[in-house]
């Protein structure tokens, strides 16, 4: 189809919160064949707003500006833009269940600061972290490929300086 | 009150008048309703997309004038909605404001693949504007204004509300009120800026002023928002050839002395020559189709690009503005057409070199409208429209169908009625023209009517005479039979190497179906039978059908091949 696209973007949307929203958003960046990498939604402290986060790779600028045009022109859209990767945190969160004796975990408990959650089976342990994408990829490598049973990572959630 | 009540409630309170439909099991409380109250004039359609096409012309035909009025119709759930996709599909391609009310099967059993369910939110969400479902008999009447709100805010498009079976029978509360007078929509996001920028306009002034080859888009835009007059005033005051997009005619008098008729695939010789070499392209309300610009890499050159657009979604899509200035038309015409600094420029080099252009095929053209026959014998369809054109003055409405006889439509009638010329543009929908004529028709009672078809795209929607015969609708339908799908047969001849893969048809006797359903017919194969024709069909006392028989072999041009630059344009006919 469409050759591999390197520039990550993150797309910032306010939008009401009604059913049928994040379906629209999505049929239209399919539309426009983009793919898209993490999608996160959810309230805002002013009751019937929602906010979504989209991150996709897309090299083109233009593309990439018509695509927040075409979502803030949805009807329940409020405001969409792109995020300036230099002047916004992107940062998600990750649940990771991994294998790990207690001298390993100190390791990891003196580069990465994360949370045990569970860890009732032996040397099974089940671990939340939250930070830049580097960062939790960082704390993967750092368990090790073949230690590791499962991770679950939230997509990226962004905000403005 | 019921839901079937609250809904025909907000449809009367916005001054609709005409429902399109067709009944069925999840829309009967709605009909059950209309008969008993009687308040609206209901058309039933032989097909649900009939019915869409026909709320369409409503719309289309009163669009920019005082009493702008939203097309209406109705389906029942599953196939009834379904048959609407394709006319609700074109309404948002070419902008039209269309309400769609569709039934829905009960809350209780939606989504368990209940008889004649469909997910209509889930199939309209991309083709409409907004797609609603309220799902409490109190949200009914809000649902309906702001639906109503959002097809005719800024640009228009359509919009369905589907309403499940049980909801439309639910009664509300004794508490319950709604004020059609002071509601307003709650969509903060909802927002269009009617109103031009000052200094957009200022610069964009100053790029007229500097330009000594300009050129004029005019796009729907300028109809829909009622700015002929004030872009004549403009193109007059700055001295400005206009060409037209296909739904930009009859925005002004196409025979006016800047006028360069149609640009794009299909446009005049001096409308795509100009564009190819103009130093300033000014638009007004368009998208900049692929239609109009060719191959995108080769358009417009070292041209700037003044976009005066409502949406700002279509600002830099296409083509790359210098000065974009994103708000209502009719506005920015208003403001440009009085601009003090405007200047009137002679543009003489400019205007000599048109005239070469217009003058390239002119003579050609002119010889082959009068010799009005093809090799074989047969009719010529642009003689025939220029013989329609001549007879009825360009002062009456013509609605094309899909195809050569459209083009030629667009090309050769001259149109003289502000807002006279109406089909399917966007999205192409052979058999738009039936019943979207009758639209029109009911639109406009006081103007004559033609639907000009092919034999292909006739036979889409010929169930519809059944309407024009109940509701004795004047429609003046004229059938250009050449026995092929015409347009794509040209492709075949152009670029297929003359094979002629699904386009030869065996038509039935259409002296017969027009006899079937009441209407009088006449058959035309001689040239010197074309204007009496035309004259009795004007002059019958309500709908008339002629057919002419035609040249399967003549060709559109100019051609801008799919794919080609303007430059490519195909001008005269090598074979």
């Amino acid at each position: 189809m469409t050759t591999a696209q390197t520039k990550r973007r993150a797309i910032l949307a306010f939008m009401l919160d009604r059913s049928g929203v994040l379906n629209k958003v999505s049929m239209l960046i399919r539309r426009k064949m983009i793919n898209v990498d993490t999608i996160t939604a959810c309230a805002t402290q002013q009751p019937g707003i929602s906010r979504m986060t989209l991150t996709l790779r897309e090299d083109s600028d233009a593309k990439a500006l018509q695509l927040v045009k075409q979502i803030e022109k949805l009807t329940e859209v409020i405001s969409a833009k792109e995020l300036d990767i230099d002047q916004s945190f992107w940062r998600e969160v990750a649940i990771v269940k991994f294998e790990a004796d207690n001298e390993h975990l100190e390791q990891l408990g003196q580069a990465f600061n994360f949370e045990i959650l569970d860890r009732q089976a032996h040397e099974v342990v089940v671990a939340q972290v939250a930070g830049t994408s580097l960062m939790i990829d960082n704390f993967i490598d750092q368990i090790g490929r073949q230690k590791i049973i499962e991770v679950a990572r939230s997509g990226f959630t962004a905000m403005e300086k | 009150m019921k839901g079937t009540e609250l809904v025909l409630k907000a449809l009367k309170d916005k001054g609709v008048k005409y429902i399109f439909g067709y009944t069925g099991g999840a829309i009967m409380p709605i009909f059950d309703e209309m008969e008993k109250q009687k308040c609206f004039q209901f058309i039933m359609s032989r097909h649900e997309q009939g019915a869409a096409f026909m709320a369409q012309g409503i719309s289309r035909a009163s669009v920019g004038t005082s009493h702008p009025r939203t097309g209406v119709c109705m389906a029942t759930s599953g196939p009834g909605a379904m048959n609407l996709v394709t006319a609700v599909a074109d309404a948002i391609m070419d902008s039209c404001p269309l309400l769609a009310i569709t039934g829905q099967v009960a809350t209780g059993v939606i989504a368990t693949d209940a008889f004649q369910e469909s997910d209509v939110v889930g199939v309209m969400m991309p083709i409409t504007k907004q797609t609603y479902m309220p799902l409490s008999v109190d949200k009914i009447e809000e649902t309906i204004h702001e639906a109503l709100y959002v097809a005719w805010t800024g640009r228009g498009g359509p919009v369905v509300v589907d309403i499940p079976k049980d909801i439309q029978l639910q009664e509300t509360d004794a508490d319950y009120h709604f004020d059609p007078e002071t509601y307003e929509p709650d969509l903060p996001g909802f927002l269009y800026s009617p109103s031009p920028d000052r200094d957009r306009i200022r610069q964009a002034v100053a790029l007229v002023n500097k330009s000594e080859r300009p050129i004029i888009l005019c796009g729907h835009g300028v109809i829909t928002s009622n700015a002929g007059r004030n872009l004549q005033k403009f193109a007059e005051k700055a001295h400005i050839p206009v060409a037209f997009t296909l739904h930009g005619l009859s925005a002004i008098p196409v025979d006016h002395p800047l006028s360069l008729g149609m640009v794009g695939m299909h446009g005049t010789v001096e409308a795509n020559r100009a564009l190819l070499n103009t130093d300033l392209i000014i638009s007004f309300g368009m998208r900049f189709d692929d239609r109009v610009t060719g191959n995108l890499d080769l358009f417009g050159g070292d041209a700037k690009v003044i976009h005066v657009e409502i949406d700002p979604s279509e600002i830099d899509k296409n083509v790359k503005t210098t000065v974009a200035i994103n708000a209502d038309t009719g506005q920015t015409l208003n403001i440009l057409a009085n601009d003090h600094e405007l200047v009137n420029k002679p543009r003489r080099v400019w205007f000599d070199q048109i005239e070469q252009y217009r003058n390239e095929i002119k003579a050609a053209t002119q010889k082959e409208i009068e010799t009005g026959l093809g090799a074989e014998g047969e009719l010529l369809v642009k003689t025939i429209i220029t013989r329609l054109s001549d007879i009825t003055g360009g002062k009456d409405i013509i609605v094309a169908d899909v195809g050569q006889h459209q083009m030629m439509a667009a090309r050769f009638y001259n149109y003289q009625t502000p807002n006279s010329w109406f089909t399917s543009g966007g999205a192409g929908t052979m058999g738009c023209s039936l019943p979207m004529a009758m639209g029109v028709k009911l639109a406009r009672p006081d103007e004559r009517v033609w639907s000009i078809n092919g034999d292909g795209g006739f036979q889409m929607n010929i169930q519809e005479l059944g309407a024009i015969m109940e509701h004795n609708i004047d429609v003046k339908i004229l059938l250009m039979n050449n026995g092929y799908l015409g347009m794509v047969r040209q492709w075949q001849t152009l670029f297929y190497d003359g094979r002629y893969a699904g386009t030869p048809m065996k038509n039935p006797n259409f002296e017969a179906i027009s006899g079937a359903y009441g209407i009088p017919y006449l058959k035309v194969s001689e040239l010197d039978q074309i204007d009496g024709a035309l004259k009795t069909a004007a002059e019958h006392p309500g709908a008339f059908l002629v057919e002419f028989l035609c040249d399967p072999s003549e060709i559109v041009l100019p051609m801008v091949p799919a794919g080609g630059g303007i430059g490519d344009m195909i001008v005269t006919r090598r074979t």
